[in-house]
């Protein structure tokens, strides 16, 4: 007997998934996930243990290359000058984000107009502002309001901001007498008791997963709302293609389950919640004879425009003892103040920097950012400079928009199910290596001020591919956007992409913030539009 | 961690498991003869000899700290042995290294089990005063030193820092309507998320 079709069928349970999914349950839709990765007990999380520093370069990498877990499946990145990361969870990759939870800047939604170049988005940042204070509310997200980087006015983060720490006190002295901006990190970490969560501890380990439950990650806080609401969060289900009939709607998902069998699931919408490498992949491989270039891409730009964030790490050392070690993972301090386009630099748009811990006495030893190693007598005077006495700025610069920097279907290379592996081509353009030489030079001078008496620049960071963004933009033209206004593909009208696929630029910040209030949005407009929305008979 | 049983991704090394306690039927120190081990030994030495307050490498990383380092990391193993391989080199531990250039897998495996097994030793850690990453006792209410020193005041009275796309310049918004406000004190706000 035919299995009746969910209401929604989303593919994928990290950040954007997790937001749908609490959403459409909440307002009585039926809801089921697929997920290709598994849920973590927190007691898997290696932060406490002496082994931590030893696992975050295999087991708990960030990249899935590396780290080669059974639920991976793995890049060709062989093409790439950044390395693609991310993690196949419930939860998603939000189980080895850093937890920093910048919005967007209200010029980043106006490139084009602005600075003659890329896209403008479909949407302003005061459209989406009360959609990034619900998601505020949802994450327990701990902050300071009235930061003059950002209009004036809106509500608060529910929490007070974390410490900003020794290294942060001094580089916010530093920038006090400087004149430049910086202010309090938002992280989607707890200050204080939240929601049944435990507080931040301070370990400094987040990116191998919350020993605490106190950096926010769906599976924490929305899924196991949205699964007593009725949701259905199949794991272990890896998705092979979505179908679609001759009426141009989709069908549902063939996946197969963790005991290699194929199997259908019927849905009257799907909504793609995997990541912009993983959504990009998915809808090339969903071909037919209607669709012979992938799903939803009359356009041709399914795959196209990959942003990655070009990432730098610049180290001041220091004689004071900072415990630089300690301290949430999410950044301590930030600052917007050569965020904004200014011409004579040579370049256009900015970065935006987060000051953040610096590891144990292993990353001081073999340095995974900036810095080197130091082998013989001198190696231990190496390793007391650098351990604790140390403060990193990390410079997450603008990615512009390039057609061929691009998510395709390898031609030679799967998983073990038999499924093309994503095949990565992506270069760094001139204004992001123009953008960043400037904010390495700036950030230099922030560090010396505070005092630091080196600094160690780690230009351009081979594994920095945190944010993936791009691969079905937004857009009001068909013809120059996969998807429309409200995160539906122009072409079949029961297919979202929620995740950062849909980004038209990709700001200068940690994108998870605007990913979740813009999933957040895409599923309001779900619910407010249900009665009108084209189904599969 | 649990081994997923879906299907196991190709081209890329197979999924590793996590730390799991040396039993005397796997003890993963086992594979390296004496041979071998006085190789370690001395390269290890080189690397990071006595000094500074510190010790030798060769004198803290013996069977315990490799079992140790071996069982967390067990893809390390081959790599490790293939460093430490008779013959390679001038037979100085400078000359292994200097060998060992041309595999850059090998050398930096030979590298991280020396510098794993060094800085996981209680006696290395206490030396550089690292106790470990901690778990620390947050006061949310507590009033930071930033706001006690004024330093927000300072960012405050600057204004508005971000470009308005009505008119592409920065923000023509006066200092006063800014204001640093958190929520107020944890227990006001405990659990109402939405």
């Amino acid at each position: 007997m035919a299995k009746d079709p969910a209401d929604v069928l989303i593919v994928g349970a990290g950040a954007s998934g997790g937001v749908v999914a609490l959403r459409l349950a909440e307002a009585g839709f039926s809801v089921v996930c697929l997920e290709q990765g598994r849920w973590y007990d927190r007691g898997e999380f290696r932060g406490p243990e002496l082994d931590w520093e030893l696992t975050m370069r295999k087991q708990w990498s960030t990249s899935p290359n590396v780290r080669a877990l059974p639920q991976d499946y793995p890049l060709d990145e062989a093409d790439a000058d950044i390395s693609p990361l991310m993690f196949s969870a419930v939860g998603g990759s939000m189980i080895i984000f850093a937890g920093a939870w910048p919005r967007m800047l209200p010029s980043d939604f106006r490139v084009r107009s602005l600075d003659g170049i890329a896209d403008d988005w479909p949407l302003t940042y005061e459209e989406l502002r009360p959609y990034y204070e619900r998601t505020d509310r949802q994450f327990g997200v701990s902050g300071m309001g009235g930061d003059p980087a950002y209009p004036p006015g809106g509500e608060d983060p529910p929490l007070p901001p974390l410490p900003v720490g020794k290294g942060g006190l001094r580089v916010a002295r530093a920038h006090a007498r400087m004149g430049w901006h910086w202010w309090p990190e938002p992280n989607a970490i707890l200050s204080a008791p939240y929601d049944g969560r435990r507080p931040c501890v301070q370990r400094g380990t987040c990116q191998q997963g919350c020993s605490e439950g106190a950096k926010a990650s769906t599976d924490l806080t929305h899924w196991p709302k949205a699964i007593g609401l009725g949701a259905r969060l199949v794991t272990g289900a890896r998705v092979r293609r979505l179908e679609s009939n001759g009426k141009g709607l989709v069908t549902g998902a063939t996946w197969i389950d963790d005991a290699g069998a194929e199997r259908f699931e019927p849905a009257k919408v799907v909504v793609l919640a995997a990541n912009a490498i993983g959504t990009a992949r998915l809808l090339l491989l969903s071909t037919d004879d209607r669709h012979p270039d992938g799903l939803a891409n009359s356009s041709g730009l399914v795959g196209r425009r990959l942003m990655m964030h070009p990432f730098a790490n610049v180290g001041g050392l220091f004689d004071e003892d900072l415990e630089s070690w300690q301290g949430q993972f999410g950044c301590s301090i930030e600052s917007f103040e050569f965020y904004e386009t200014d011409e004579r630099r040579g370049f256009v748009r900015g970065a935006k920097w987060g000051l953040a811990p610096t590891f144990g006495p292993i990353n001081a030893a073999l340095p995974s950012r900036a810095g080197t190693q130091v082998w013989g007598p001198e190696h231990h005077l190496h390793v007391k400079r650098h351990l604790g006495r140390a403060a990193n700025w990390g410079l997450f610069g603008e990615d512009l928009p390039d057609e061929s920097n691009r998510v395709t279907l390898s031609p030679t290379m799967a998983d073990s199910s038999g499924i093309p592996t994503p095949e990565i081509h992506y270069r760094v353009s001139e204004n992001s290596r123009r953008l960043l030489d400037f904010h390495i030079e700036k950030a230099s001078e922030s560090l010396r001020e505070a005092g630091a008496y080196a600094v160690e620049v780690d230009r351009l960071m081979r594994y920095s591919g945190w944010h993936l963004l791009g691969t079905a933009r937004m857009g009001d033209d068909p013809r120059t956007s996969v998807l429309d206004r409200w995160n539906r593909s122009h072409d079949v009208p029961n297919l979202y992409v929620v995740d950062g696929s849909a980004f038209v630029t990709s700001g200068g910040v940690n994108p998870t913030s605007s990913i979740a209030a813009l999933a957040l949005r895409a599923a309001d407009h779900m619910v407010a539009t249900r009665f009108d929305q084209q189904v599969p008979a | 961690m649990t081994a997923d049983p879906i299907a196991r991704p190709i081209a890329v090394p197979p999924a590793i498991p996590a730390a799991t306690p040396a039993s005397a039927e796997t003890d993963p120190v086992a594979p390296l003869d004496p041979a071998a081990r006085a190789v370690l030994a001395a390269v290890a030495d080189h690397l990071i000899p006595a000094g500074h307050g510190m010790p030798s490498a060769a004198t803290v990383v013996g069977d315990t700290r490799l079992r140790f380092v071996l069982a967390a990391r067990p893809d390390l193993l081959q790599p490790l042995l293939a460093a430490l391989r008779p013959g390679l080199g001038d037979g100085s531990p400078g000359g292994r290294l200097a060998a060992l250039e041309a595999e850059g897998d090998h050398l930096a495996a030979l590298q991280q089990v020396v510098v794993f097994a060094y800085y996981t030793d209680r006696d290395v850690r206490e030396r550089l005063g690292y106790p470990g990453q901690m778990a620390k006792t947050l006061y949310s209410w507590k009033v930071p030193d930033f706001i006690e020193e004024g330093l927000i005041d300072q960012v405050l009275a600057r204004g508005a820092v971000w470009r308005d796309p009505a008119t592409g310049r920065r923000a023509d918004v006066p200092a006063s309507a800014y204001e640093a406000h958190d929520a107020g004190p944890a227990a006001d706000r405990r659990g109402e998320p939405s």
